[in-house]
């Protein structure tokens, strides 16, 4: 089984066989589409740095040693493809901020049903609001898998370090959630 | 801090009365190891929550692109040259053997040249000693040829000479001996213009002073007398007047001698 494990893969990639690239791209499409919707919950947007995450993987290839872990690497791209991407886009986002209350209002209303799926909805929405690192560091601990330790090594900080941030991101997250449940 | 009050700050951070400072001891708790996140209810909850947001599934199109894109840098990877690949280990091995056995194959090649060569050398002693054998050849059927009885062999061994670079002392007397003694005239005559080139040397011009004396035919001693005139050979003058007073001497030769005489005085 050594012969399809990620690191196996990829250095076949790096020496040359292409095609190994798709068991990788099978393998993370769906792990790194997550990370790039709960970023940007922009499903068309969130396929377009999937697709950049591969480009970058591919272009420096030659790059991967194999001595780290390849979701580490592979979520190190992934980070500065999301990073590069808001950076482009600081004004677009501004303007995105601003047409924001109009899609809360229609989706408001959507959503006005059952308990649950408007508490899911608020959940969403103060997602949203967080800061991107903290979003971030949400993203990766809850909806990745990844143990803190891995995360830390994404990060470049310590376990423990992780740990802190992610109880003040939940923190903050509740905080936000509170004051929305309060508002509608 | 005790673990008691660890446990109370929990229950008031669950509770949601702890204070800014109360949550600043929490995090550092949080951050040595001593306290789990999952010990914090309420965000434990929410975290929970979160994870149940629903992400829609990527469409087709991703797939689409992504493997449109891999075919793409397939067919540039079979394209470009790349200096990296050029001195990678599977690529450089047959390249480096090639050379390796390429400088070896030259080097014994060149072992075996090189005796050649010297070798040349070698011939070129042995093609010396070859032609110093032909010269010797060539005397030894000219000394032989000048004892037969026809003068036509005779002239032929004299005329052997002038095809030798570098004749022997030997060679020359037997010259000598025929310019004195043959019988026939025609090889006497050859023989001193066998002679001429070697008259240089101080041995054969004597040795041609005295031989006037001994010569009876005319045409000899008019040769003789012009050339000691075209050599300048003063001492030659004494032979010469023995001549003049010998009566046999024909008196067109007397004449030839006198103009020599004037000539060399």
């Amino acid at each position: 089984m050594d012969a399809l494990t990620d690191n196996a893969l990829m250095l076949k990639v790096r020496d040359g066989d292409l095609d190994k690239m798709s068991l990788l791209f099978e393998r993370y499409k769906k792990p790194l589409f997550g990370f790039f919707y709960h970023m940007n919950k922009d499903a068309e947007l969130s396929e377009d740095l999937v697709q950049n995450v591969f480009l970058r993987i591919l272009k420096y290839r030659y790059l991967f040693r194999g001595d780290g872990d390849f979701r580490t690497w592979m979520f190190h791209i992934a980070r500065n493809v999301s990073h590069d991407h808001f950076r482009k886009n600081k004004i677009a986002a501004k303007d995105s901020l601003e047409t924001w209350q109009d899609r809360l209002g229609s989706d408001e209303n959507r959503s006005s049903g059952i308990q649950r799926e408007e508490e899911m909805h608020l959940l969403s929405m103060a997602m949203d609001r967080l800061p991107e690192d903290k979003r971030e560091i949400l993203v990766l601990s809850k909806f990745q898998d990844k143990k803190y330790k891995e995360i830390g090594e994404i990060l470049g900080c310590t376990e423990g370090a992780v740990k802190v941030k992610v109880f003040r991101a939940l923190q903050e997250l509740k905080e936000m959630y509170q004051k929305l449940e309060t508002r509608y | 801090m005790e673990r008691n009050e660890i446990k109370a700050l929990l229950v008031k951070y669950n509770a949601g009365q702890a204070s800014a400072e109360e949550v600043n001891i929490l995090e550092k708790y949080i951050e040595a190891g001593v306290i789990d996140l999952s010990e914090l209810q309420e965000l434990q909850v929410i975290g929970e929550q979160i994870m149940q947001l629903e992400v829609p599934a990527p469409s087709l199109q991703l797939d689409d692109n992504f493997y449109q894109m891999l075919a793409q840098e397939k067919k540039s990877q079979l394209n470009s040259f790349s200096w990296k690949k050029f001195f990678a280990w599977p690529e450089m091995l047959p390249r480096l053997a090639f050379a390796s056995v390429t400088l070896l194959a030259g080097l014994a090649i060149g072992y075996w040249v090189r005796p050649q060569a010297s070798e040349g050398t070698a011939n070129n002693g042995q093609i010396a000693e070859l032609s110093q054998q032909v010269t010797d050849l060539k005397e030894m059927m000219m000394l032989s040829l000048l004892e037969k009885e026809s003068a036509t062999d005779r002239l032929k061994a004299v005329s052997l000479t002038q095809e030798m670079d570098q004749v022997s002392t030997k060679v020359t007397r037997a010259l000598f001996e025929t310019l004195n003694n043959d019988s026939n005239v025609n090889v006497r005559l050859a023989a001193l213009d066998a002679l001429k080139p070697y008259a240089r040397e101080s041995s054969v011009r004597e040795e041609l002073i005295r031989s006037i004396a001994k010569q009876e035919s005319p045409l000899v001693q008019v040769e003789l007398a012009e050339m000691m005139a075209a050599l300048q050979e003063k001492s030659s003058v004494k032979e010469l007047e023995k001549l003049l007073q010998q009566q046999n001497t024909a008196k067109e030769v007397k004449q030839k001698i006198r103009e020599t005489i004037q000539v060399l005085i």
